[in-house]
């Protein structure tokens, strides 16, 4: 049987982040429809026949030296739509029970995104960030800005504490209006300070898109033997007895997820659970299939 | 005071740290796994942490403590017992040890027999006694060989003597031994006096009379009694041959046994193709199967031909099992000679029914054939001439008027030379012509008929009737107590007196109701005599045709030619007497047992009658009898002894009951292996503890098992 191209394993054997972006959207989109959204634009439409209050400078000459009459041209304006691609690259997105690591499934989500965006000339940055910012690339939509996003998310090495609604307060001046803001990281944080940021981002118009990205053992937390636990991100670690603690612990999990998905669906945030095994194709599909249902398309149609 | 009798499995305690150190290694060996989601293991660990650690303590306690307890357990712990022990060596104590040594103790499964078991346990209290205490060694079934009664200080001795004790295949009997043991121990002149008991319990030889009154004497007399169970309180399963019957049936051509035998399963399960076999002869003629249910028993009958005109031994035997003495019963036949006998008519009718020997004939002969082995040929008063004596064994006169001169001589020469001769009466019999010419053979001369019937007009009195005189003539042995008691049924109605006084040594053999004899025999030189006073058909009695007619007329003429050894002989039973009838010219009998040793018997009086009795019946097999080194007529020449059965039901007398039976006793029993240590077999051990911490480990194992999966 061959093997799924867009399973999270075999993605991670593909070493170049571009490949991999690509091998997903391009399976992912079958092509990108032109945006209904009429602008300025150097893409010339059609032509209309002057009338009085259209500015003088955009008759064209040339016809008028051919008809002896006075046409306007008309272009067609593209979506300038500014996206922010926030990255966790703190300690605990390393984690991996089996296949690949949580942050290795986010950056080509992150990567794949990039190359969506960027094919429809969209803008699109990167702030990589742990307690502090790593990386910050500012949005272009030149097609070869995709190529510095990707090589700065294949020289990423998770590491360090995540201080997310830090961060996310810092980008709030920065980040102008009506921008898509993407946020991957697994929040193990303060989700109560990580909504109030967020809120800030939607008071300025911005949209905000949340992808939180889980693996399968922090779901179902299958382990047997007595273990000592040893933190991602600090010093601490413990002895515990798994199948004393499973019970309480998938009860503590599912109440922070439900509290989460609950806080995002009274702010309107687009919340976006993901287990790091699901293929990420399937990932994108679902999300793009949603994001068209509720028009609210990432994609231009 | 708690003792052990492994104190050196004690050390196993120390196997209580093994679960510490696989805690603390496990500990040391916990996996390590870096974890993103730490603080939701943290939050919850929080709460159950404490539970954990508590678990883990509690079973860490629970495996430390199984581990303890089961070395403790195998450590065999005991309370000691004081009240009947010694709580100083210094004390004197007089024992005395009863072995039983009866044939259930032979019982092995796979390990030495209990009664080797009872040797070693013996010998092991002998060498736990100090030299101050002596002792006495009592044999349950066998007080008469195997005991030495007297209380000795020679430990060695005593060790020597239980060393040559052999298994008895006689049966338990505890209270005699008892009664011996108080007898013993009355007369010491130690302050302790114990009864060891070593057996194996079974329900078989307590006498329960016998402690009715011997309950105070014991503990009148005895301290201690200490009851060793080799059994080790186990049922005993036993499969046994209970009953064997053989049959012998003569026809003119062949002779055929059949052999009934039944077989009793003393086990609680079915058992199924038990294979028995039948020998004859040392050769095996017959096998067959049992299947027999639980605590029941089967009989199956064996068939084989035998040869005519000997005797036979044989044995049935079935599979082994843990007792094997009462596998195999022996048995004896005997196809006695062909007997030829003369019966002259002396009133022949052209009825046969109505002739004077008709009924005799059929009583000595009742099948078509000649199925018996005796020969009977009629002749009338006119053919006698025609026969020569001699050539008969036996010869009877029925209601014979005459005989021809010559005829009386040889007749009297016939009866010198060893034969015998019937006279019975009727009609026809003048008692001058027979007081005259029969006066060397009649027991008793003649004296007057007498008519004894109520419908007759010449009656005086009822008729009369048959009783047996005491002591049991031995041709009148092989009747039953059914057909004795059928002989006062029988009506006389006309009788021969006879005068009081006989006419040589003669003995009654039956009387009528007025006690006039009816049946005389007389030893006349090698031969014998016998005159029944009345007739021998149904002119002047209704015997004839009485059940006891047949049995008896045969018998009679066994018992006159010398073949009164029955066909079948009865089986003695291991220690029982076997007796038979000591004729006039033999005055000792030699018999030899299985093993071959030889014992002779001197005749003795027994019931005013002179008998052989051989009471060295101490084996089970086939006795021999000779005279002079020849087998006898007049005895049987072997005979079969075998085990008693009720010693083959192994059921177990409860502790329960012994504590009732010896009620006042201070009593105590021990069902512990031999191996256990001398405490046990000396009594000390009044409480194992063992039982207890096993079961408790069992407990803790059970509640690790609960808490460990939890």
């Amino acid at each position: 049987m061959p093997e799924n191209p867009f399973d999270p394993v075999t993605l991670s054997k593909i070493a170049s982040m571009e490949l991999r972006a690509r091998l997903v959207v391009d399976g992912v989109l079958s092509g990108i429809h032109k945006s209904p959204y009429k602008g300025s634009s150097i893409e010339f439409l059609e032509h209309k026949e002057y009338s009085p209050g259209n500015e003088i400078k955009h008759i064209d000459w040339k016809v008028h030296a051919r008809t002896d009459k006075y046409y306007i041209k008309e272009f067609e304006e593209e979506t300038n739509l500014k996206c922010y691609i926030f990255l966790d690259t703190s300690g605990s997105m390393e984690y991996k029970s089996t296949g690949v690591s949580k942050f290795e499934y986010a950056s080509t989500l992150a990567a794949s995104l990039a190359y969506l965006l960027l094919k429809q000339s969209d803008m699109v940055g990167l702030i990589s960030f742990g307690d502090k910012v790593l990386q910050y690339i500012p949005p272009r939509s030149r097609i070869t800005h995709l190529h510095v996003l990707l090589n700065t998310l294949s020289e990423l090495k998770p590491a360090g504490k995540s201080n997310t609604s830090v961060i996310l307060n810092e980008f709030i001046e920065k980040i102008s209006r009506r921008s898509l803001i993407i946020i991957i990281s697994d929040f193990f944080d303060d989700i109560n300070k990580v909504i109030k940021q967020v809120k800030y981002f939607q008071f300025k118009k911005n949209e905000v898109i949340l992808f939180h990205i889980l693996d399968p053992y922090e779901l179902t937390f299958p382990f047997e033997t007595i273990t000592y636990f040893e933190s991602m991100e600090d010093d601490r670690r413990i002895l515990a007895d798994p199948k004393s603690i499973k019970d309480r612990y998938l009860s503590g999990m599912n109440r922070f997820l439900e509290q989460f998905k609950q806080a995002c669906f009274e702010n309107q945030i687009d919340y976006w659970l993901i287990d790091s095994s699901t293929p990420l194709d399937q990932a994108l599909i679902q999300f793009l299939a949603r994001r068209e249902s509720t028009s609210r398309p990432l994609y231009k149609s | 005071m708690i003792s052990f009798l492994n104190p050196l499995l004690l050390f196993g305690i120390l196997g209580a740290v093994i679960p510490i150190i696989v805690h603390l290694i496990n500990k040391k060996k916990a996996i390590s796994h870096r974890f993103a989601a730490i603080d939701f293991i943290l939050q919850t660990n929080k709460r159950i942490s404490v539970k954990f650690k508590l678990r883990q303590l509690i079973l860490l306690i629970l495996r430390a403590s199984l581990l303890a307890f089961l070395a403790m357990a195998l450590a065999r712990p005991f309370v000691k017992n004081f009240i009947g022990g010694t709580p100083e060596k210094d004390v004197p104590a007089s024992n005395v040890i009863i072995i039983d040594d009866s044939y259930s103790m032979q019982y092995s499964d796979n390990h030495e027999s209990f009664f080797m078991s009872a040797k070693i346990a013996a010998k092991e209290i002998i060498n736990n006694l100090t030299k101050n205490d002596d002792a006495a060694v009592i044999t349950c079934s066998s007080l008469g060989s195997q005991v030495l009664p007297e209380l000795d200080y020679d430990k060695k001795n005593l060790v020597n003597f239980i060393e040559q004790l052999q298994p008895s295949f006689a049966t338990t009997h505890i209270a005699p031994a008892l009664d011996v043991a108080i007898e013993v121990l009355t007369s010491a002149k130690a302050s302790i006096k114990r009864i060891f008991l070593l057996t194996d319990l079974t329900r078989n030889g307590w006498d329960i009379d016998w402690f009715k009154s011997g309950n105070e004497k014991l503990s009148s007399h005895v301290s201690n009694i200490h009851i060793i169970d080799l059994s080790e309180g186990r049922e005993l399963k036993n499969i046994a041959i209970t009953h064997i019957e053989p049959q012998i049936n003569v026809s003119e051509r062949s002779a055929e046994s059949t052999i009934k035998v039944t077989v009793s399963n003393f086990t609680p399960t079915r058992i199924k193709n038990l294979l028995a076999q039948v020998f004859l002869d040392q050769t095996k003629v017959a096998q067959g199967f049992f299947n027999i249910d639980a605590n029941a028993s089967e009989t199956k009958e064996f068939y084989s031909s035998v040869e005519k005109g000997k005797g036979h031994t044989g044995w049935v035997e079935i599979s082994e099992d843990s007792l094997n003495v009462d596998n195999k019963r022996y048995f004896a036949i005997n196809t006695s000679n062909k007997l030829d006998a003369l019966l002259i008519d002396g009133d022949p009718k052209t009825n046969i029914y109505e002739s004077e020997t008709f009924y005799l004939e059929k009583a000595l002969n009742p099948g078509r054939e000649h199925a018996s082995s005796i020969k009977p040929t009629i002749c009338s008063i006119h053919e006698v001439k025609n026969f020569d004596f001699a050539n008969f064994d036996i010869v009877f006169l029925c209601n014979v008027e005459t005989l021809p001169p010559e005829k009386i001589h040889e007749l009297d020469k016939f009866v010198k030379e060893g034969g015998s001769v019937i006279f019975s009466l009727g009609n026809n019999v003048d008692a001058n012509y027979y007081n005259n010419s029969f006066n060397t053979l009649l027991p008793h001369r003649l004296h007057t008929a007498r008519t004894f019937s109520s419908d007759s007009p010449l009656s005086e009195e009822q008729p009369l009737h048959l009783k047996a005189t005491e002591p049991i003539h031995p041709a009148l042995r092989i009747l039953s107590e059914t057909n004795m008691s059928t002989l006062s049924s029988v009506k006389f109605y006309r009788v021969f007196y006879v005068d009081p006084a006989p006419l040589g040594n003669c003995k009654t053999i039956l009387s009528f109701s007025d006690d006039t004899p009816a049946l005389i025999e007389r030893q006349v030189d090698r031969g014998r005599c016998v005159l029944f006073t009345s007739s021998i058909d149904r002119d002047w009695t209704d015997m004839p045709v009485k059940p006891f007619f047949l049995p008896l007329m045969q018998q009679l003429c066994r018992f006159l030619t010398g073949n009164i050894a029955e066909e079948i002989q009865g089986e003695t039973l291991v220690r029982h007497d076997w007796q038979s009838p000591c004729p006039e010219d033999t005055n000792s009998l030699e018999i030899t047992n299985p093993e071959g040793t030889k014992t002779v018997l001197q005749p003795q009086v027994i019931n005013n009658e002179k008998s052989f009795l051989c009471n060295e019946t101490n084996f089970p097999g086939i006795y021999t009898v000779t005279v002079d080194g020849k087998p006898h007529p007049q005895f049987p020449q072997k005979f079969p002894v075998n085990v008693e059965t009720t010693e083959s039901n192994l059921d177990k007398i409860s502790q329960k009951e012994l504590a009732a039976l010896m009620g006042g006793a201070n009593l105590t029993i021990t069902t512990s292996p031999v191996s256990e240590g001398s405490e046990v077999l000396m009594g000390e051990a009044k409480k194992t503890l063992w039982g207890t911490l096993l079961f408790l480990t069992i407990c803790i194992l059970f509640v690790e098992s609960f808490v460990s999966r939890k």
